[in-house]
């Protein structure tokens, strides 16, 4: 199924929607089983923009050319006092 | 005469140059007052008088010393300058040349400060509605600020300690002195032109309201205000506000404020999610579960007891409909095919006697050629058997025995074919076709 929502914002909303629906109750059956194949879909997007783990940290440095491009960025976290 | 001797004319240039000498004896002077007719000129000279109730000075502020001014001078306003009193010749006006100006009552960079908010208040840029809210779940997220500072080194301990899993760029930019605004506003738009980043936290750590003077810049505030993405301003300590912080979509008092807000939602969204996910999947079986519970509901009507017996009279009817039909069919063709057997074997057996005769002749005469053709064969074969042993006989050692010949062997039993094999007085063995001589060798006759 080709999800219609691209962010998480927009996916939690209609999530939320999607339930609200459901538990509203008057909907047939084979609507609310539509709706709860798109919810699954859509909880599913959701647990995997959560699970989307990139912890990195970089710095812009100005390239001889004036570009800026990425380098990593020590942290000094060992050493907080400096 | 005597007056007329003595007088002295001068030219007017030579008498305003006498009074601009005079007059610049007063050398550096402090002047307070009030502005008015304030203008700017285009060079970026401003020019003004100072007033009072009683009096006014003309005054002049050069471009070159007015360009660090961190406030607005404006009609009305009431100052404290510092300068030279001078003549300006061509006019023939005398003024102050001003060297320096600070506000009176408010220190100069707090009435710079109240003086833009003011203005950017009244440009709407602090309402509420224009702010927007920070993404849930920010991925990637831009930092503009100094490397080297205090802030980000806090900003970072924070989300490692919060294991934020974020992916953090830095725009490192000179928070503080000269250049440091423009620096600020480049790391801004720098971040805007990306398309990976969903929030944008500019700040530095707490300082002096100089050292943190680059966040009330105009240039900073409507870069601020300019950004696509969503800006945190974190600017010093909490007591610290800046005009960037009021133009920003997010306020955080401290920079380590900042990092919390953009790492602090994961764990709250992966609940949300579970909780819903929990939900979606009790509202579809609870639907489902009412809809069996009315269905058994419905089933336990009478009407559904009536009903079903009747279908199964119904059945039954048909059932035994269907059987007799079959049973009919069956017999038919039973009959069909018995009819139709009977006439295939009639037919068979016509003309099976017709083709059973002929053939038996065939089959007599071919036998009674395979009978005289196998005693041919026999006859054949008798006579060439007796042939052969016939030769076979004539062949035999025995046979030649009894011919006439006989073979003479030595004392060892060997066939003595050559009479030197032999010596006189050696006895030999003959043997004939009936018996056998024992005989000594008498003479030798060599071939």
């Amino acid at each position: 199924m080709e999800l219609k929502v691209k962010d998480f914002e927009s996916a939690l909303k209609s999530l939320e929607e999607i339930v609200t629906r459901l538990e509203g109750g008057d909907l047939t059956l084979d609507k609310s089983l539509e709706l709860f194949e798109e919810g699954v879909g859509i909880s599913r997007f959701c647990n995997s923009k959560l699970a989307e783990a990139e912890r990195k940290v970089e710095i812009l440095m100005k390239s001889a050319e004036g570009n800026l491009k990425e380098a990593p960025f020590a942290a000094e976290e060992e050493n907080p006092e400096a | 005469m005597d007056l007329f001797e003595q007088r002295k004319i001068y030219s007017v240039y030579e008498i305003t140059s006498e009074i601009k000498k005079a007059v610049e004896k007063f050398g550096i002077v402090w002047i307070q007052g009030e502005i008015s007719n304030f203008k700017r000129h285009s060079s970026g000279h401003i020019y003004f008088a100072l007033k009072d109730e009683r009096a006014q000075l003309k005054a002049a502020f050069f471009r070159n010393s007015n360009l660090y001014l961190k406030f607005k001078p404006e009609d009305g306003l009431e100052v404290l300058v510092r300068g030279r009193i001078s003549v300006y010749e061509p006019r023939g006006d005398y003024q102050i040349i001003v060297e320096y100006m600070e506000p009176v009552g408010l220190g100069s960079l707090q009435l710079a400060f109240e003086q833009l908010k003011e203005k950017l208040r009244k440009e709407g840029l602090f309402d509420e509605a224009r702010k927007r809210p920070l993404p849930l779940l920010p991925q990637k997220i831009g930092i503009v600020t100094s490397p080297t500072g205090a802030a980000i080194r806090d900003m970072l301990r924070i989300l490692a300690r919060r294991n934020a899993s974020l992916h953090v760029l830095i725009y490192p930019a000179r928070v503080q002195g000269e250049g440091a605004a423009r620096e600020i506003v480049e790391g801004i738009r720098y971040l805007n032109s990306r398309q990976d980043l969903d929030v944008i936290i500019v700040g530095r750590g707490g300082g002096s309201i100089e050292d943190l003077w680059a966040f009330n810049e105009e240039i900073v505030a409507r870069a601020v205000c300019d950004s696509r993405i969503p800006v945190i301003s974190a600017v010093g300590h909490e007591v610290d506000f800046t005009i960037s912080d009021f133009v920003a979509d997010l306020r955080a008092p401290t920079p380590s404020a900042a990092a919390e807000m953009v790492s602090g939602a994961r764990e709250d969204l992966m609940a949300t999610v579970q909780s819903l996910q929990g939900r979606l999947v009790r509202a579809v079986r609870g639907g489902i579960e009412t809809r069996r519970l009315a269905l058994e509901r419905l089933a336990r009507n009478r009407a559904f007891y009536v009903a079903p017996g009747k279908i199964r009279e119904f059945q039954q009817r048909f059932d035994e409909a269907a059987l007799r039909a079959a049973q009919t069919i069956h017999r038919r063709l039973a009959r069909a095919r018995q009819r139709e057997q009977v006439a295939h074997t009639r037919l068979v057996k016509l003309n099976l006697g017709q083709a059973l005769l002929h053939r038996k002749e065939i089959v007599a005469g071919l036998s009674l050629r395979l009978t005289t053709a196998v005693q041919a064969c026999l006859e054949r074969a008798r006579a060439r058997t007796q042939m052969a042993s016939g030769r076979i006989n004539a062949l035999s050692p025995l046979a030649i025995l009894e011919r006439g010949y006989a073979i003479c062997r030595d004392g060892k039993g060997q066939i003595v074919r050559d009479s030197v094999r032999v010596a006189v007085g050696e006895n030999v063995e003959v043997k004939l076709a009936r018996g056998e001589l024992f005989c000594r060798v008498n003479q030798i006759k060599e071939n």
